[in-house]
């Protein structure tokens, strides 16, 4: 692997993931959130030399409501600015393309949007073919369940273990102060509770939730001025998959497996089991064990410790579940995962998600060492 | 396949149904209950002590916070408007009429407003107006409580007054 840019996490910040924030637009949620990833870093919005932020205008309801967020960005003197429809880890990634081309040192990677105001599995449901999928009714849980039920079929897997796995995430969201879902749960509490689309009980996937989140990126020089304890970027890569659901295998994620592997060779990783924490983009107990598998996880096993943050079942604000997952592993390299603390971690993945049934996915690597000489 | 299909094609119908339900914000919030008291404020900055009418929770330009509320005046300049000749969707406006940019006396920042009770002709840059409000009992706390702005009859401003707040 030719040598890159040494790139590090050096700052994050969010808001404790709510159910409806009543009192701030989602602009007025980003803009603390900004405040305190550049506090964190002892820096001034000057320190930063790009910005791009992550949202979506169905979700907002307002064509082109992204560049709302420009005016609490601190987009003045005018920046280099890009906007994504997609989620933050996804931003990151084109921050860290852009570091890696040497046309900045610092990037600023910001999240928004109130899900609350719009209706979710509507949007999402406009996300599938519009002649095939979305006309017959499809939503983000009846996708996610037609994926687990072939995941089930495939392996084997009970609806017991789904139990154990959302229990297992329950139970750490306990934990965080920044999860939506604080309230554990136990692995019979949860098969007791009701279908909500068959496989998938209501115990086993997230309610609609919304935040801020904002993550800050710094190369080699500047990182160590930011950050007592950068969290390099190891590896990276991601993958998509085909729109056509019927085309695909959906009990496997093809794509994570091939991002997986790319991003392992970039990091010198031999396996997933070798890094001490995992945080998975995983909306569903099979979703999880999906990832798992592709990763090459074992389910099982004490280390790595997969999701101690509770994941996205205990806080899922769409656009920013994958920043989330980067932002709560810089937290637990960086020794900033207060009350959930993975201890002597030095090493972690974080991935992200997009689309329905995993459509397309990014598998970040990260270190406490810096990964080029 | 070479020819198109001669019976006619049946369309999906996609028609859809998205409903929003925004929240207005604190500030938004506070911004609209004043005006059902005819009056109008702002927010200022904590760096620059630049008021931003309507309040926003942070200055654009110095990326500071807005943190205190600041009345200011129902009455400013206008300082660039433009002639519409054509229908504007969802109002009942006579046209041609004047759509102009009015920095309000103690904001940093301008509005949009309607200039009404002259001559579109007449408008021009530095013209001081004022608010025209809804009468009392009839105002709501939306924008609408505004009803437009009139010219005052005062001297011009000059234009060093208003040049920084186009």
């Amino acid at each position: 692997m030719t040598a890159l840019r040494n790139i590090a996490i050096v700052g994050f910040a969010q808001l404790p993931i709510v159910a409806r924030d009543e009192h701030r637009m989602a602009t007025e949620m980003l803009y603390p959130a900004i405040r305190r990833a550049l506090a964190d870093c002892g820096v001034e919005r000057d320190d930063i030399d790009y910005q791009i932020a992550g949202s979506t205008d169905y979700m907002d309801g307002r064509p082109f409501g992204f560049v709302a967020a420009l005016d609490v960005m601190g987009s003045w003197p005018a920046r280099q600015d890009l906007h994504l429809e997609m989620d933050a880890a996804f931003c990151a990634y084109y921050a860290w393309v852009r570091m890696q081309a040497g046309e900045c040192d610092t990037a600023l990677v910001a999240a928004h949007g109130k899900l609350s105001e719009g209706e979710p599995n509507r949007v999402l449901n406009l996300q599938l073919d519009p002649y095939y999928h979305a006309a017959i009714g499809l939503d983000a849980a009846s996708t996610a369940a037609l994926q687990a039920s072939a995941y089930m079929a495939r392996t084997g897997t009970t609806d017991r273990r789904l139990a154990e796995i959302a229990a297992r995430n329950r139970t750490a969201g306990a934990r965080n102060s920044d999860a939506q879902v604080r309230a554990p749960a136990s692995a019979d509490e949860l098969q007791h509770t009701p279908w909500l689309v068959e496989p998938l009980r209501s115990g086993y996937v997230p309610p609609v939730g919304e935040t801020a989140t904002c993550l800050i990126l710094a190369a080699e020089g500047k990182a160590e001025k930011f950050c007592d304890r950068p969290v390099w970027i190891h590896g990276v890569d991601h993958r998509t998959e085909m729109q056509t659901l019927g085309a695909r295998d959906l009990s496997r994620s093809a794509s994570t497996q091939l991002a997986a592997q790319k991003a392992f060779a970039m990091a010198d990783l031999a396996r997933a089991g070798d890094v001490d924490v995992v945080e998975l983009s995983a909306a569903t107990p099979a979703e999880e064990l999906i990832l798992c598998d592709a990763l090459g996880l074992d389910t099982h096993a004490d280390r790595p410790v997969i999701n101690p943050s509770g994941g996205p079942l205990c806080g899922n604000p769409i656009m920013m579940t994958g920043g989330i997952r980067l932002g709560e592993t810089f937290r637990q390299l960086a020794g900033r995962a207060v009350g959930r603390e993975v201890h002597g971690a030095a090493r972690g993945i974080a991935h992200a998600t997009q689309g329905h049934c995993l459509q397309h996915n990014i598998v970040w690597v990260v270190g406490s060492e810096r990964r080029w000489s | 396949m070479s020819e198109p299909p001669k019976d006619p094609v049946k369309y999906v119908d996609s028609a859809v149904y998205l409903p929003y339900n925004y929240v207005a914000g604190d500030y938004k919030a506070r911004y609209l209950a004043a005006l059902k008291d005819k009056r109008i404020i702002g927010s200022k900055c904590s760096k620059t002590a630049k008021v931003f009418v309507p309040p926003l929770v942070c200055s654009p330009e110095s990326f500071a916070p807005c943190d205190t509320f600041v009345d200011v005046a129902d009455r400013g300049v206008v300082t660039t408007f433009c002639i519409v000749n054509i229908p504007v969707i969802g109002r009942d406006l006579e046209i041609p009429y004047v759509a102009a940019s009015v920095a309000l006396d103690g904001a940093a920042i301008s509005i949009f407003a309607l200039i009404q009770e002259c001559k579109p002709a007449d408008v021009r840059m530095g013209m001081r107006v004022e608010a025209v409000w809804k009468p009392d009992g009839e105002r709501q706390g939306d924008h609408e409580d505004i009803q437009y702005f009139r010219p005052t009859g005062e001297p011009d401003a000059p234009q060093a007054s208003y040049i920084n707040r186009l």
